[in-house]
């Protein structure tokens, strides 16, 4: 029945941008992770890609996280001569995260989020009424 | 297709040509039948749009509107589209009719060309049209029930 697909792929745009939100969770928790070693790698941002996919058992398509990959932007450089992740020179390379993209981001995830959960609201409403003719 | 009313008149409807016309077919009946199956098909199709409100190179897709979808019922499948002679057959991807819409929107530099906003505004539209189908059929079955005396 198509009103249960529509169920289906409004479920599954949830999931994703569950996902997405945890992955901005994180980044915004691990702004200030560096390595505890001189020169050593600091926390890189994380990034979500999406794609569609056929769920084989609906036999519709849905969307999925396709991969959590990894920022390979710039990492900045700090003066702290005594921190332990400090190198020769005195740098401490710190995450590219940036609070404002995460931001931005996590509302765009709360808007597709929402848009999502209304879908399933309307759907779920024209399901009852649906079923409400029996009575 | 004619319903026959009381004391002889005909009143002509305006469901598809198909088939034969019983009693058992009433065709405002048929006429909402349709229609809710047209709202829940495109339902899914919308759903999916914004289900994939944020995955690269989407485009919103759409069915056709319910007219379109009206004149073709009872006509053979046209050509180029998968039969599904078994329930165990895979469905052709992207839904059975749908296609892509030709209405202009923003494209994201990732290629994604679906406005939040639009869809859910179709999907009202798809509501409100459910919701009116679905009344006029109980509204219709109430005079049944009326005229039997339930």
């Amino acid at each position: 029945m198509d009103m249960n697909k529509a169920l289906t792929i409004s479920a599954a745009g949830l999931d994703a941008q569950t996902t997405r939100l945890r992955i901005i969770a994180e980044n915004l928790a691990n702004q200030d992770t560096t390595g505890s070693t001189p020169g050593a790698e600091p926390y890189r941002r994380k990034t979500v890609t999406f794609s569609n996919e056929m769920d084989r058992t609906l036999g519709v398509p849905t969307v999925h996280v396709r991969k959590v990959g990894k920022d390979k932007g710039d990492l900045p450089l700090r003066y702290d001569p005594g921190h332990p992740a400090a190198d020769a020179r005195g740098y401490v390379r710190t995450p590219n995260v940036n609070s404002f993209v995460e931001m931005m981001d996590m509302r765009e995830a709360q808007r597709s989020y929402n848009a999502n959960l209304s879908v399933m609201q309307i759907t779920r409403g024209m399901l009852s009424r649906t079923i409400d003719m029996l009575k | 297709m004619r319903v026959r009313c009381g004391k002889g008149r005909t009143v002509m409807s305006s469901t598809t040509g198909s088939g034969t016309f019983g009693t058992t077919h009433v065709a405002l009946l048929d006429l909402a039948e349709q229609r809710m199956a047209w709202t829940e098909q495109r339902q899914s199709v919308l759903a999916q749009n914004i289900a994939n409100a944020d995955t690269p190179g989407w485009q919103a897709r759409d069915l056709s509107p319910f007219a379109a979808h009206l004149a073709a019922a009872g006509a053979a499948a046209p050509a180029g589209e998968l039969a599904q002679t078994s329930p165990m057959h895979l469905a052709a991807p992207g839904g059975d009719a749908a296609h892509p819409a030709t209405r202009l929107a923003e494209r994201a530099p990732d290629g994604n060309a679906v406005s939040l906003d639009k869809e859910l505004t179709r999907i009202a539209e798809t509501e409100t049209a459910h919701d009116l189908a679905s009344d006029l059929y109980r509204k219709y079955l109430g005079l049944f029930r009326t005229a039997i005396g339930r």
